[in-house]
């Protein structure tokens, strides 16, 4: 316990530590703010400059970016009606009317409060139910993580997409980019058409700044000429009756935040649309109704989004299995200075979880810190015109696409699949499965191989194993029920079952 | 979903690519080991590309089924509009350019002929001003990532003696 504590503390201590993490937070909230610039963008640039680091100091750089960035969303939703990043939407649809009678800094403030409440709760949650869960996870066997990896592709595929064949495709491609190279366990070749090239296999780095960078500004390229509301702020300390009016909503967010954050594959865009559904649903008489600015609704969504932070990293430290995309990305990180996150990972280097945790948290206390000072200057930066961001961020892709391996290669891997994730956003495909699949593929295959070597081959008896062991059956109903709800044999039991009830 | 709006110009073209990548990648899988066992390394290769024909086919009956969108103007016109307008054409000209000039010529010239080159297509300022801003944004990252960071950046084989 002292030992943890003394962990937990060494970010607080440091000044070099404190400095990363401060300078990341403050970054991740212009960045999160900035809209064509995202959070996964940010890491996964980041991890590249930072591999050389110490990995305490990647970490610490890496939690504030993620604290800030999921935050700072909000800022452009209130003061521009536009999300800086997915996670926000709810946030626009009650925060641009607030900010339209000129309660901006009101806004901006409730929401800040807000966000660090559910940042709290989801920390709370990492530190009090992931020793928990790792020391449930080491009973995991092969087959289990393989319905993990696939859980955790199908639902961000299905929650997050418009289409579920799209969903389900962009993962097999991320699983497919991931397999490219010599296989693992029998060094044989696998997609690399005998070039030396390919054998090491394609970088994930690269994919993912292709997919998350690259493309991203491509798709802004769209928006260029797209124009500025000025806002004047006034108040931005909020309310404490606004705070103690709204507290219990904002702890019942953060809860489902931490839940869906936790699942794999699903993050805070999705967290923050469920809790505000939840917060339409249990206020009954708003002082403003939903759409035209109500407090609860620009709440719910905000506590839930930095819930989901702490959430996500339960599944990625102690199963290895990423809860986003941003966590996917983080565990390339991991990957890169030598970790294997995993239900060993509490057991073999518990110093770096409770590290993970205390950097974490003293990135919440900086959200606070700089959520409610500078936002003058604030409006300012984020004016700041996309012609200008657009080549910076192609520059900045291509550079720390490079640092890597040094290898000119990976840049074209880039561009490549900077193109090709244009085509796939424009056309609706969501590339979050894609870096799932890169992560998720090789360790599912690793697993589906041990599994199928652990029933001798026999798939009579690799079946059986899926159905006669409690955590498996568990598992595997969970896996058949999210893919039976996504045919129409599904919605033929649910319209019957409402039939007769009509 | 019903009222889904038509489908997005080159949408069932991109549908039909994704078809055929999935069928080309399968035959590459399989040519990795074949039916030969269920724990070989072509197994899983298999499953994944099978899930992209089969996730495939279903994107292209969805695509199929919602029509295009009425309007006027012929689709390779509003792909040219929507999907791949000019400036995307010549945005990813430019980066291809940079990223081939990256390894030879080095880090700061190529990115500085990068910057002006965007910087003035896409902001249409001053030159002197692109050329400030793209000075002061290269110097900035710069000493961000060469100074505070240590990142090693491109040398160049041609310039090599500039960083």
């Amino acid at each position: 316990m002292v030992e943890a504590l003394g962990n937990f503390a060494i970010v607080w201590l440091d000044p070099w530590l404190l400095f990363l993490t401060a300078a990341g937070t403050m970054a991740g909230i212009y960045i999160g703010a900035i809209p064509g610039l995202s959070v996964t963008m940010a890491t996964s640039i980041l991890i590249s400059f930072t591999f050389k680091w110490p990995v305490n100091d990647a970490l610490a750089l890496i939690a504030g970016v993620f604290m800030g960035g999921v935050y700072g969303g909000s800022r452009t939703a209130i003061l521009l009606n536009i999300p800086g990043a997915p996670s926000a939407i709810a946030t626009a649809i009650e925060g641009y009317p607030m900010a339209r009678r000129g309660e901006a800094g009101e806004a901006i403030g409730l929401t800040t409060v807000m966000s660090v409440f559910g940042g709290f709760i989801g920390i709370l949650a990492l530190a009090l139910f992931a020793p928990v869960i790792s020391d449930f996870a080491i009973l995991f066997q092969s087959r289990d993580y393989l319905l993990l990896g696939l859980i955790g592709i199908l639902l961000v595929g299905t929650l997050s997409g418009e289409s579920f064949a799209k969903g389900a495709f962009a993962g097999a491609l991320g699983v497919l980019i991931g397999m490219v190279g010599l296989d693992p366990m029998t060094a044989e070749g696998r997609f690399t058409f005998d070039t030396i090239t390919l054998m090491g296999g394609i970088p994930y780095v690269a994919a993912m700044i292709g997919f998350f960078g690259v493309a991203e500004a491509l798709v802004q390229l769209h928006n260029l000429g797209l124009p500025v509301v000025k806002q004047k702020i006034d108040r931005i300390i909020p309310r404490l009756s606004d705070v103690r009016k709204h507290f219990w909503l904002a702890m019942r967010a953060s809860g489902i935040g931490t839940v869906i954050g936790a699942l794999p594959g699903t993050g805070g865009d999705i967290a923050a649309l469920l809790a505000y559904d939840h917060a339409k649903r249990s206020t009954k008489n708003p002082e403003v109704p939903f759409g035209e600015g109500a407090k609860e609704g620009l709440v719910a969504p905000e506590a839930a989004n930095n819930a989901a932070v702490g959430g996500a990293f339960i599944p990625m430290l102690t199963l290895g299995i990423p809860g986003d995309a941003v966590t996917a990305v983080i565990i390339g990180a991991l990957f890169i200075h030598g970790l294997k996150p995993g239900p060993l990972l509490l057991v073999e280097t518990p110093h770096l979880f409770w590290f993970v945790v205390g950097s974490l948290t003293l990135a919440n206390v900086f959200l606070l810190i700089f959520g409610l000072t500078g936002i003058k200057v604030f409006t300012k930066i984020v004016e700041c015109p996309r012609a200008i961001l657009l080549p910076l961020i192609i520059v900045l892709s291509a550079v720390g696409t490079y640092a890597i391996q040094n290898n000119p290669v990976d840049i074209y891997w880039m561009l490549l699949f900077g193109v090709v994730g244009y085509f796939m956003k424009v056309y609706g495909f969501q590339v979050g499965p894609v870096i799932l699949g890169v992560i998720l593929g090789p360790m599912m295959d690793a697993n589906y191989r041990r599994a199928m070597l652990g029933a001798r081959g026999d798939v009579g008896t690799f079946l059986w194993d899926f159905v006669s062991h409690p955590i498996s059956l568990v598992l595997s109903l969970a896996f058949v029920a999210m893919l039976l709800s996504q045919t129409p044999l599904w919605r033929l039991v649910t319209s019957r079952r409402r039939g007769p009830a009509a | 979903m019903s009222t889904q709006p038509g489908r997005k110009p080159g949408e069932l073209v991109f549908a039909l690519l994704c078809c055929v990548f999935g069928v080309v990648a399968f035959q590459q899988a399989y040519g990795i080991s074949g039916f030969g066992g269920l724990t070989t390394p072509g197994v899983f290769p298999m499953l994944a590309t099978g899930t992209m024909v089969v996730a495939g086919l279903f994107i292209v009956a969805g695509a199929a089924r919602r029509g295009r969108e009425r309007s006027g103007e012929s689709t390779p016109i509003r792909f040219m509009r929507e999907v791949l307008p000019l400036r995307h054409c010549i945005m990813i000209a430019l980066m291809l350019a940079y990223l081939v000039l990256l390894p030879q010529l080095g880090f700061v010239v190529s990115s500085a002929l990068f910057l002006l080159a965007t910087f003035q297509y896409l902001w249409r300022r001053n030159p002197l001003l692109t050329l400030l801003l793209a000075g002061l944004s290269l110097g900035a990252i710069y000493v961000v990532f060469r100074i505070v960071f240590q990142v090693v950046l491109p040398q160049g084989i041609i310039l090599g003696w500039t960083i």
